[in-house]
């Protein structure tokens, strides 16, 4: 039978296996070869049942009852269901007032469809840098590139932690702009009882199938807060003919999950805590910062390194970072990079060819930049020195994997000899000098 | 086509778990991609999830862009609408830049021969009305064409090995404007049956499957 039904169960974790000799240099790996696959999205029989009773429905039903659901679920006023995250944020951008030519502020660091669908709204993206505590866009960065053109701002709720609403909120009331939300991180993350994607003018999110909230393959919903920026993106659908719709089978995937995501968000963050405990008492590795207020999402878990406390202050963060990816890697933990420059120094912000011919880029040449890293401190920090745990932790694992992860780190924390041993064998380099990957 | 075989398809790709399109392990997009390419004769296919996508993969992937003009096919008023969006300007003259063709229930058994009246450098292959919700694709013979036209749908040329790396070896291949134009393996798998069945199917005369 074709099946992702795991083969064997994971071993009760062991302290003794904590004190064993590195997986990198023969000892046993914490978490076993065959038993590292993470399932995601969890498919369940409540999921196929649902997918084939909506079969007999009519399509545009199946579709409609989905974004209806789910937008009661957000708190927002509108939702239009899409084909993909980077088309609900198209439409919300739209909605939102964005015109050709307009400048749209959104931060430095996040997935590149942040940036592309700006593109497609034919604004020109003005790229910020980021806070160093939540990785989100800095209200002060943002502040400061706002400018006679700009129409909006468009944060993102990067890992699934909200970004700082009440002050870019308040750059945007003082210049008269609006405020669209990147949630495709950030379902059900809140601060206080307000969910993200209802905390903008606009908001969009993707729904593909590797998100917290995952839709049966690709999808995405755009959320408005008012009638006229809801009547602004539907009357750009029919104005330009683009084709934007969710398919009923994505959709259908989406009604059976959206009943179990409070479940899976309660696993994410139970895990997300017990992980947090044992980092907290490794020196090395420091758990993600979360202000007061907010609920994070962990779509993502970015965890901090800190080589002094570890005596190993003298090399290069992002050395010590390259050797323990190795060291985790080996032990069944894959704690990797995700993104590893600034998007502005992706290709297709280098070279501008947007559309053609470098529109929308040449409505507005004054905003546009070339940009190296360096134009970007915090984001480069943060990349330097920081590990991502992506998929081993966005899935609802069983507790005695993420008490295997924890063990994970604390192997790897007591062995800074062995992470000495690799930055002078190895020949690292930084994030950026490798070539820029999407994730 | 009949709806136990949908849920049978449903059913089956749900039971392996796949279900993301940039998944490696998926096998249902490859599989349409092989399907489409050997009924229309073309060697190279683009699945993308809508038929405004096909379109602008076919445009993108000649390079057509913004302030470019081109010979374009008949276009009902929507389609029309979303090249004038792309900034593509309608030139006269006898051969268009792509052939647009729908497939139905209807005339899924007659796709091959549709495809190949095709003589444009790019067929946008509109499969929408099978049922599953938006989906096309986009039919070349040419390798740059393709190339270019999977850089337009976010990830499209990206190996997921190596994380997607946009280290590029010719310029001329960089992307622009991306838009995620990525196709479901949920809708292909379906849409692959469909096909599947209406060429292998004759039609009963009297009784026999009902649609
Ligand atoms: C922050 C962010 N924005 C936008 C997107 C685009 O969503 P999609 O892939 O559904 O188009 C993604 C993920 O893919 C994302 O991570």
């Amino acid at each position: 039978m074709i099946t992702d039904f795991p083969s064997a169960p994971l071993p009760l974790p062991d302290e003794r296996d904590v004190d064993a000799e590195l997986a990198e240099f023969g000892g046993p790996a914490v978490i076993p070869a065959a038993q590292r696959r993470t399932v995601f999205p969890v498919i369940t029989k409540e999921d196929v049942f649902t997918m084939l009773l909506a079969q007999r429905s009519d399509p545009d039903k199946v579709v409609a009852d989905f974004a209806g659901e789910y937008r009661e679920y957000i708190g927002a006023r509108h939702a239009l269901p899409t084909a993909s995250g980077t088309s609900s944020l198209h439409l919300a951008l739209v909605g939102a007032g964005v015109r050709p030519g307009d400048e749209v502020i959104v931060p430095a660091f996040t997935f590149i469809a942040t940036a592309q669908a700006v593109v497609a709204a034919k604004a020109v993206p003005v790229f910020v840098d980021i806070d160093p505590r939540t990785y989100c866009m800095s209200p002060e960065a943002a502040a400061a590139a706002v400018t006679e053109r700009t129409r909006a701002i468009m944060p993102v709720h990067v890992h699934g932690l909200p970004a700082d609403v009440a002050a870019l909120r308040r750059v945007c009331e003082r210049h008269g702009l609006a405020l669209v939300e990147d949630a495709s991180h950030a379902h059900s993350a809140r601060i206080g009882d307000q969910v993200c994607g209802s905390l903008g003018d606009a908001a969009g999110q993707s729904l593909m199938a590797d998100k917290n909230f995952p839709l049966g393959g690709e999808g995405g919903i755009a959320f408005f807060a008012s009638d006229e920026a809801y009547a602004r993106a539907t009357e750009f659908l029919e104005r330009t003919g683009i084709d934007y719709r969710m398919s009923w089978v994505a959709a259908a995937f989406g009604a059976s999950q959206l009943r179990r995501l409070p479940y899976y968000d309660a696993v994410r963050a139970r895990n997300a805590e017990v992980l947090a405990a044992a980092l907290g008492e490794t020196g090395l590795f420091s758990a993600p910062y979360l202000p007061e207020g907010h609920v994070h999402a962990y779509n993502m878990y970015r965890i901090g390194l800190h080589p002094a406390e570890a005596g190993l202050g003298d090399l290069p963060v992002w050395a010590v970072k390259e050797a323990v990816h190795e060291l985790l890697t080996a032990e069944g933990v894959p704690a990797r990079e995700w993104q590893n420059t600034p998007i502005p120094c992706h290709l297709p912000f280098r070279h501008r060819d947007g559309f053609g011919n470098g529109y929308p880029f040449t409505l507005n040449p004054a905003a546009v930049r070339d940009h190296e890293p360096a134009d970007f401190p915090n984001v480069v920090a943060m990349l330097e020195s920081t590990v991502v745990l992506c998929r081993e932790l966005r899935s609802p694992v069983e507790y005695e994997r993420v008490r295997r992860y924890a063990d994970a780190f604390r192997k790897v924390a007591a062995r800074p000899d062995a992470i000495r041993k690799l930055v002078a064998e190895r020949e690292y380099r930084r994030p950026y000098e490798k070539a820029a990957r999407l994730g | 086509m009949e709806r136990f075989d949908t849920a049978l398809v449903l059913t089956r790709v749900l039971t392996s778990g796949v279900v993301m399109s940039i998944e490696k392990n998926d096998k249902e997009l490859p599989a349409l991609e092989r399907l489409l390419t050997k009924r229309s004769g073309r060697s190279r296919a683009v699945l993308v999830n809508s038929r405004t996508a096909a379109i602008h993969a076919a445009l993108c992937g000649q390079g057509i862009g913004h302030g470019d003009t081109a010979v374009l096919p008949d276009l009902d008023p929507a389609a029309a609408s979303f090249v004038d969006w792309l900034g593509v300007r309608a030139a006269g003259g006898p051969a268009p830049a792509f052939d647009l063709l729908s497939v139905t229930p209807d005339d899924a058994g007659a796709f091959a021969e549709a495809a190949g009246r095709s003589t444009a450098p790019a067929l946008a292959v509109d499969l929408t009305g099978l049922g599953f919700g938006p989906a096309a694709a986009m039919l070349t013979d040419d390798e740059r064409v393709w190339a270019r036209a999977e850089r337009l749908k976010i990830f499209g040329a990206f190996d997921l090995r190596t994380m997607w790396t946009q280290e590029e070896s010719e310029p001329g291949l960089v992307p622009g404007v991306q838009f995620n134009y990525r196709l479901s393996p949920l809708v292909a798998a379906c849409v692959r049956m469909a096909l599947t069945q209406a060429a292998t199917r004759t039609p009963a005369v009297t009784g026999g499957t009902q649609r």
